[in-house]
Order: C-alpha cells, then structure tokens, then sequence
C-alpha cells in the first residue's frame, strides 16, 4: 500500500498510531506514511476521527486536557510525541490552517509577520519580504498590499482564511496541515483555496482532512479513507476513487453512508 | 538561545500565576480564620462563676441552688481579699501623711482591680450600672484583670524607644493589711472564679445587656434579619418585572436601551451615596418614618441591590431554552400566561441564586443603613415598631463596637463574635447560591 | 379561528396594558437613578449657593464645626485619589495575572473550585475587612515600624497604605472575575492560531489574547477602581480620618480622609442640623461622587460599544 510512497520519499509516517480521549479511542492504531510534496487527503465520515489524526501531527491535541497518544508518529524519523521534541519547535515546522478563519485582532501586517518574529529576529526589511512572499503565495497580496496596517477582522471569509495560510506559509513549514479549510467559505472562495493548494504542491507537503469528496478528487494526489478512528484504505487518489479495495470505501464514496 | 529565553518566560508565568491564586488564598485564610476562631470564642468559652450569677440575675436562666453552693465556696477564696482591702483601708487612714500620698493612688487602682475582677462585695450597695454588678464573666479576661492588680504598667524610654514594663505591686505593700491580697489573687484566682467550659449558644439571640458588656447580639441578628428580607420584599418583585419586561416584551430601541444603560447606572452608585438618597428621599421627603427606621433602611437597601436581582433574573429568563416558549406558545398560549406559567418556573432557580446572593449582600451592607435605620444601642425591634423604630444591626454595630465604644478593648469577643456572625450569614448564603447555580446548570445540560 | 373585531381590539388592548404595566414597573426601577441624581442634587446645590466652589475645592482646611466653620475639601478630595489609585495599582497587576492563571494556566477542575473561592472572597462585607484592617493590619503596620529597615517612621497603623492595601483585596475578586470572563471570550480559536504557529504560552496570551480582550479588560479595571472608589467602612476604619494631604503627596504612611468616610463619619452628627451647611456639604460630596461614577459607567459603555463595532470589522 504504501510502496509508492516509499519511493517518493516520506516525510510524515505513522506506525500504529493512536490518540485517545480518556478511555475512548478516537485513533486506532493508523500505519499510514504521508509522502514528500503531494497532497493527501484525509476523508470520511463525521466521528471517524480525521480531524484528531490531522491535529495529532502537530500536536495541537495537546492542549486537550485528558487526550493522550500512543504508538508512533514519525517525522523526519524522529517520534513527533518523543519526550526532546519541543511542541513550539515543531509546530514552526508543521503548520496549520483551521476551519474557522481565525485571523488575530492586528493589522493584517502583524498578523502575517506574527510567527517570523516569534522565532527569528528578521529585521525590518526581512520581515516585509517575508510577508510579501507569503501573501503572494496565498493569491491574497493583490487585495490587501495597500492596507497592510488595517485590521484583519475586516476581511471577508475568503480573504481571511487565505490571510491565515499566509500566516501558516511565513514561518516556511516542511509540513502544511488543513483541516477542513474551505467549509465555512462560499463556492468561489472555496474554489480560490483549492487553487491554491494545488499550486503550492511540490514546495510543501500538504494533508487537507475533508469532508467534501469532490474537493479531495480535485485537489489531493493521494487520499485516505477513515472510517471509526481506523484507517481503512490509503492509496492514490484516482485509484482510490475509481477502484476501491475496500466495500467500506465504496460504500462511502458512493454515498451509501456519511 | 532564543527558545531558552521563551520557555523561561513561560515557566515564570505559569509560577507567578500560582503564586498569586496562592496569595488570594492565603489572605482570605488570614482574615476568615482569625475571625472565626476569635468569634467562636463568644459562643464557647470559659465561663467563670460570675458569668453564672450574671446569667440567673438578668436572664434568670441557670440553676439556683448549685448557684448558691458554688457561691459559698468561692466566697471562702474571696473573703480574704476583701477583708484585705477593708482592712488596709482603716491602715491606710492611720498612716502618717507621707506614706500614704505614696500608697494612696496604687490602693485605689488596686481596689478598683478587684471590684472589676470580682464584682462589688456582698452587703455593699449595689452600684448603677449592670456592667459593674458582676465580675468577670470570661476566665481569659479575669486572668487579665488579675495581672492588673498584680502588677503596675509603666514606660522605659531608653535610646532605642520606649518600652512597656510590669513592674510587680506586692513589694510595694509588704507587711501591710493589702498583702494577703496579691497572695490570693495569684494563687487562688481559679478557686475564686471557678472557670468552666461554658456553651453559650443563646449568644446569637439574646438581648444585649449595658451596651454589649453582657448578654448577646439578638438585636443585631435580627436587625440584619429585618433589613435584608425587607429589602428583599421590595426589590424582588421589581426585579423580577423589569427582567421579565426586559427580556420577554421590550422591543429594543432608544427608550429601552436607556432604561437598561438606567439599571447599569444604578450598580455603579457607591453605597454611601444610596445611604445619603435613603436620608434625603425616604425620611426627609417622603416621610415614611419620623426618623430612621427599618422601614427607610430596607427600602435604601432594595434599591441596592435591585440591579443585581434584575441582572440575575434576566439571565435565568434568557436561559430558558426557546423550545419552552415556543411550545407553550404554539399551543395558544398568550404572552403573559406563556411568562407566567412556563418561562418563570422554568427560571426559578436561577432567580433564587440571584436573590439568595442580594440577600447575602444587603446583610453585609453598612454604609447605606447608616442614616437610614441603624442604631447603636437598642433592644430588638418587635415586628409591629418596623415601620417607625429603627434598629441594630450586625454591620453598623460591628463598626461601632469596635470604633466608637467606650470600651472598645474590654468588648473584643464580643466583636469577634458579631463578624463571625455576620461572615457566617453572608457565606452560608452565598454558599447555597452557588449549589443552587450548580444544580440549575445540571439541569440545564439535561 | 378568526377572531370578531371586538375580541381583537380587546386582546390587543389587553396586550399593550399588560405591556404598559410591566413598562411603568420597570421605569420606576431604572428612574430610581435620575431620583438619586435629583436628590442628591437638590440637598447638595444649596452648599454650592452658600459657599461657593472655590473653597471646597481648593482649600484643604477642612474645620466643618469651628465658627467661623471651613468648608475646604482639597485633601479629602487628594485623600480619595491617594488611596484608590494605589489601591488600583495593587489590584490590577495582581488580578490581572490571577485571571490569566484561571483562564489558560489552571487545569480545569482547580478553576471550578477557585471560581467559588473568589466569589466567597468578593462577598465578604467591607465591615468584615475594616474591622479585619483594624484589627490585625493596623497593629502590624505599627511594629513593622520598628523592625524595617531605614527611616521609616510609622506614627500610627492606620493610614493610607493599609486602607489601599485592603482597599485593593476588596477590588481584587472584581477585577479577576471580569478579567477572567474577557480573556475566556477571546475564544479557543484564535488560541489555536497561534499555538499552530509555534508559539509559547507565554506567547500566545500576551501578543494575542490580551490584545483580544482589551477592552473587556479595561471594564474589569473601571469595575475595580470604582468599587475601590465608592468603599466606605474599610476606609473609615483604617486610613486615619486625618483629612490632610500627606507630606510628600505620595506619602501613603500618613493617614488619610476620603470623600466617603467624611460622608459616613459627618452625617452623624450633621443629621442633627438637617439644613445647615455641614449637612449640604456632605450632599456636594455625594454628588461629586455620584458624578463620577457616572463617568466611570459611560466610559464602560463606550468601552463596549467600541468593541462590539471592532468585532464587526470596523
């Protein structure tokens, strides 16, 4: 299953992984290795524990009291849940996009520039570039490079979700982690975002948990089917799609449940 | 580096946080402990015979004849001294001038130390004030009295500041008539007080005897009784209206949102200015008493706490889940009758946490029943003097026995006791609040 | 189903009664304020008629009772100021930081139990705290006079300094309830934005949070500093009643007077001469101290309403 990925190189692995809330397994012992540069999708049905997955990898599952992993996750060979990997660190490493457009109250400068100056000290004209390029990269420079300094709570949906990827892209992550990015945005939005995705494949690993089938079929070279906290099919995505293995993966996609 | 330096920072706000959670904790222990400690002292004490005689001869409570028999024998122990004291009172007149201008002020004071310790002689003429018919009634103050007669306080000033030094009396009236009494009062005090574990629990209710020098706080107690339920009485069901119209029929706009920004308002007046409406509005405009009375106290209070009540009330009405209301209403229901029989029951408990925490709030209160109802020395207050009459009450005698009294450290059990009181009724309070908040939100969450 | 005109001109009536009731029930609650106003106003108005401004809020010879009788409030004005600002400036870094503790620090079950500490805290009477102050705080300052190290001479245990240190104990559970509110309301979202961008704790509350709270903050301060403000018993009891400006002005062993404990102490025995000029004097106190905190009030309001504009993308 995941010879392809071998060969392409893997930049996330995971070997029996599992998280648990209190006694409840929300994972259940996932081997699943995300390859370098393409895009993943992570998909199924609501419950079935894609969103605990994708936050496991950057371990914004730490800050659940009461949730606990197990197993292994692999990144860059190094166990991401081993006791010297510093979550800081590694979160400037694996970035993330929420569902919920979360820009802070500061002008949308500050908040593009918010993570190069927590980590490095950028001078002035470090910081404007990095914010440039990272707004470029997010299609949004275009609208906003006038009102740089104006509050980022002004923006609308679509904008606001891509000043976020902006913000996630200007620490320069290995690893860019979307969880379910485009469902509290409109059609065109959504379609913005996904533009996106596909055009900064290659340069980032990208997993992007989705409900949304079709977006997974557009934009995502290999996907993932979970269904229970248990992954249950994992291959490209036209594969996946067309001919599934698993009747549970043909069941999903073909809308019988979820 | 620069991680080191964050992570630093990190930890020194996480200790600095704990340290002040810890500090908050720390002081409440400080003041609440003392005072409940201090305070049970007035309920459970040492009481010495004094306290017994004192309790058969104004509260006529206390078994007679174990009384007299006990009085005979502590009379063994103190005839001594007081034969003493008569005694060297005829030598003290057959002394040659001299001497006696030296010995004359230290006899009187030494005099007096008895007559407080153990009350006037039998056979003397019964002095005027009730506070000197007996002795001391607590032991820790009768030992106090006793180094009072033992020994005379003077003042050392030596370079480093001044310094308080007991300097012991009996060498100073050796080999004369007063001797014996130093002896006694050192060796057979317990004899002379007979000292008992003593469980006074009618401290709470009984009257107060010569301003708090024997007998309870009842008056206070039910001053603070009478003002918060009236002003409970008052301010409930204006509260309960305005949050019912506030949230069920106001249609938003200018008038409301000044009506609302009218309650805000209200919150922010400090107490001492409601106190000075309370004298300005009720007593001398409205005249709804000649002069201060609880009437003025609880109506200045209602107001008080009336932003509170509306607040709360307008919380546990908004909580109500729609579905209830609409509900009732899809059925036919009107508004009034939809408000009254489903949304306020439904809200009842919250309204009650807001009631039972105003309670606790206008009992606590000082200042606004300063001018208005509070009184410092008064009897307790029959139901049917509540309109004209004002009262003691915990908060204002409090202040006052502890400020303005004459005696003001002779009484300190006696303040002890009304904080603890008072402590005791507004935490009790706010302590059923807060379960009550906790089941309502047990409920809410089904 | 339908109803006859009549039966809905009844109902309808019925309603806007029922309506108009409840209206006039709730403006007598809410008019009680414009009739503190005007009370305290009218008693207060002829001191101002009498003697004049000036004097009362220039001269600090206070001597109410002398003939000819001084009316000047200048230092139980600075009285006032003095000890709600350090009481302010004790109660804000503390409760501030205590409220960011409970919010983002504590695991959730100390936080259920500290909730109710502070509320315990909050309820204690201020008479309880003053007598406390005077009890325990005022002999301690006394002799702390005597083992502190350099010149400090502490003529007597209550002034300034223990009246704005309980002073701001009293204010404390205020502002860390609000504060503590504000920074919940900030919301776990934006929380995770930054925490996904490697940042700290420490971080994530000071360059994010607190910025997104600020406002909320700033009520919890107003709420502090007016509750400090309006305090009555603790200041009567424990900061002095010497109505003088301390030498040097940030002198805080020196005792004190507030406009509040003038009120409370005076009125005793001014209630006998309702009408003279001590008994108005006390009245313009009040009014001054009603005023401001009306001005406290809207500055909240102001606070909020900007915010509530921020929120939506001003």
């Amino acid at each position: 299953m995941n010879e392809e990925a071998k060969r392409e190189g893997v930049h996330l692995e995971a070997r029996g992984f599992s998280v648990f809330y209190g006694a409840h397994e929300a994972v259940c012992k996932v081997d699943l290795a995300v390859p370098c540069g393409l895009v993943t999708a992570i998909i199924g049905p609501s419950g079935c524990g894609k969103s605990t997955f994708l936050r496991a990898i950057n371990r914004m599952n730490d800050l659940i009291p009461g949730c606990r992993a197990a197993g292994d996750l692999l990144f860059d060979g190094q166990n991401v849940y081993g006791p010297e990997v510093d979550a800081a660190v590694l979160r400037r490493r694996v970035g993330m996009v929420f569902q919920k457009p979360n820009p802070f109250p500061k002008s949308i400068y500050d908040n593009v520039a918010y993570g190069p100056r927590l980590h490095d000290r950028c001078t002035r004209g470090e910081l404007d570039t990095i914010v440039e390029q990272s707004l470029v990269n997010a299609a949004l420079w275009d609208e906003v490079k006038d009102r740089l300094h104006m509050n980022a709570l002004g923006l609308s949906g679509g904008q606001a979700q891509r000043l976020c990827l902006a913000r996630a892209l200007a620490v320069k992550p290995e690893i860019l982690l979307m969880d379910e990015p485009t469902s509290a945005l409109d059609p065109k939005a959504t379609a913005r975002i996904e533009e996106l995705i596909v055009q900064l494949r290659g340069r980032y690993t990208i997993a992007i948990v989705t409900h949304n089938m079709q977006q997974a079929a557009r934009v995502s070279d290999r996907t993932a089917f979970f269904y229970e906290g248990n992954l249950v099919e994992f291959d490209a995505t036209e594969t996946l799609f067309t001919r599934p293995r698993e009747k549970r993966t043909e069941d999903y996609i073909t809308g019988r449940f979820g | 580096m620069r991680l080191r330096l964050r992570k630093l920072m990190d930890h020194a706000l996480t200790a600095g946080g704990y340290l002040a959670i810890g500090g908050m904790a720390l002081f409440l222990l400080w003041v609440l402990v003392p005072v409940f400690s201090k305070g049970f002292g007035a309920y459970v004490f040492r009481g010495t015979v004094e306290h017994r005689r004192m309790m058969l001869g104004e509260f006529g409570r206390g078994d007679l004849d174990r009384l007299r028999a006990e009085l005979a024998e502590v009379w063994r122990a103190r005839e001594p001294v007081y034969q003493a004291v008569a005694a060297f009172e005829r030598e003290l007149d057959a002394m040659p001038a001299a001497r006696r201008k030296v010995l004359k002020p230290a006899f009187r004071e030494v005099r007096e130390g008895v007559t407080v310790l153990l009350g006037p002689e039998p056979g003397v003429p019964l002095p005027a004030l009730t506070r000197r018919l007996y002795g001391q009634t607590r032991w820790e103050k009768a030992r106090e009295k006793a180094d009072d007669i033992l020994f005379e306080e003077t003042w050392e000033y030596s370079d480093a500041g001044s310094r308080r030094v007991l300097v012991p009396r009996a060498p100073q009236f050796e080999g004369t008539a007063l001797a014996p009494v130093f002896d006694s009062v050192e060796r057979n005090l317990e004899k002379m007080m007979r000292p008992r574990l003593t469980v006074y629990p009618r401290f709470l209710t009984d009257r107060s005897i010569d301003a708090h020098f024997f007998g309870g706080i009842g008056p206070e107690v039910l001053g603070t009784l009478y003002l918060s339920l009236g002003a409970m009485l008052v301010a409930v069901p204006l509260g309960i209206v305005a949050a019912v119209y506030f949230q069920e029929y106001a249609k938003e706009g200018p008038g409301v949102a000044f009506l609302r920004s009218c309650v805000n308002t209200l919150a922010g007046v400090p107490s001492v200015v409601f106190g000075l409406f309370g004298l300005a509005f009720f007593i001398n405009t409205l005249r709804v008493s000649p002069g201060k009375s609880v009437l003025a106290g609880a109506l200045t209070l209602a107001l008080l706490v009336l932003p509170t009540v509306i607040r709360a009330s307008e919380e546990a009405i908004a909580a109500v889940p729609r579905a209830f209301k609409e509900g009732a209403m899809a059925l036919g229901a009107g508004r009034f009758r939809t408000v009254a029989t489903v949304i306020l029951p439904a809200a009842l408990p919250g309204i009650l946490t807001g009631i039972v925490i105003s309670m606790g709030r206008a009992a606590g209160e000082t200042a606004p029943i300063i001018f208005t109802a509070a009184v410092s020395v008064g009897q307790m207050v029959k139901p049917s003097e509540v309109l004209s009459q004002p009262t003691p009450a915990l908060s204002w005698n409090l202040y006052n026995l502890c400020t303005e009294h004459e005696a003001v450290e002779e009484l300190r059990h006696v303040q002890f006791g009304m904080a603890a009181t008072l402590v005791l009724i507004v935490l009790a309070l706010n302590l059923a609040a807060i379960l009550l908040r906790a089941r309502v939100a047990r409920r809410l969450k089904g | 189903m339908l109803l006859s005109p009549g039966a809905r001109l009844r109902r309808r009536l019925a309603e806007l009664a029922g309506r108009g009731i409840l209206c006039s029930i709730t403006s007598v609650a809410a008019l009680a304020v414009l009739a503190i106003i005007f009370f305290i106003a009218r008693d207060a108005v002829p001191f101002f008629a009498q003697v004049g401004v000036r004097e009362f809020f220039l001269s600090p010879e206070w001597y109410p009772a002398h003939q000819p009788p001084h009316f000047g409030a200048a230092a139980i004005f600075a009285g006032s100021v003095l000890v709600t600002a350090a009481a302010v400036l004790l109660a804000v870094p503390l409760g501030l930081f205590a409220a960011l503790c409970m919010s983002d620090v504590l695991p959730f079950g100390v936080r259920q139990i500290l909730k109710p500490v502070i509320e315990m805290l909050a309820a204690i009477p201020s008479v309880i705290y003053g007598f406390f102050a005077l009890t325990v705080v005022a002999p301690l300052m006394q002799n702390a006079g005597s083992w502190l190290p350099g010149q400090f001479e502490i003529a007597s245990g209550v002034n300034a300094l223990t009246a704005s240190l309980i002073l701001g104990v009293m204010a404390l559970p205020t502002i860390v309830s609000v504060s503590e509110d504000a920074l919940q309301a900030a919301g776990r979202e934006l929380r995770e934005g930054s925490y996904a961008l490697g940042a700290t704790r420490a971080e994530t509350l000071f360059k994010v949070v607190i910025p997104a709270s600020v406002s909320g903050l700033f009520s919890a301060v107003l709420l502090g500093v007016m509750r400090a403000m309006g305090e009555t018993m603790v200041v009567w009891m424990a900061s002095g009643n010497a109505a003088q400006i301390p030498q040097p002005w940030y002198n805080l062993l020196q005792p004190v007077r507030t406009l509040t404990a003038t009120i409370a102490g005076d009125m005793g025995e001014a209630d006998q001469m309702t009408g003279s000029a001590h008994y108005h004097v006390l009245f313009a106190m009040g009014l001054c101290l009603l005023l401001v905190s009306f001005a406290c009030n809207l500055a909240g309001e102001w606070i909020v309403a900007r915010q509530r504009k921020r929120l939506r993308g001003g």
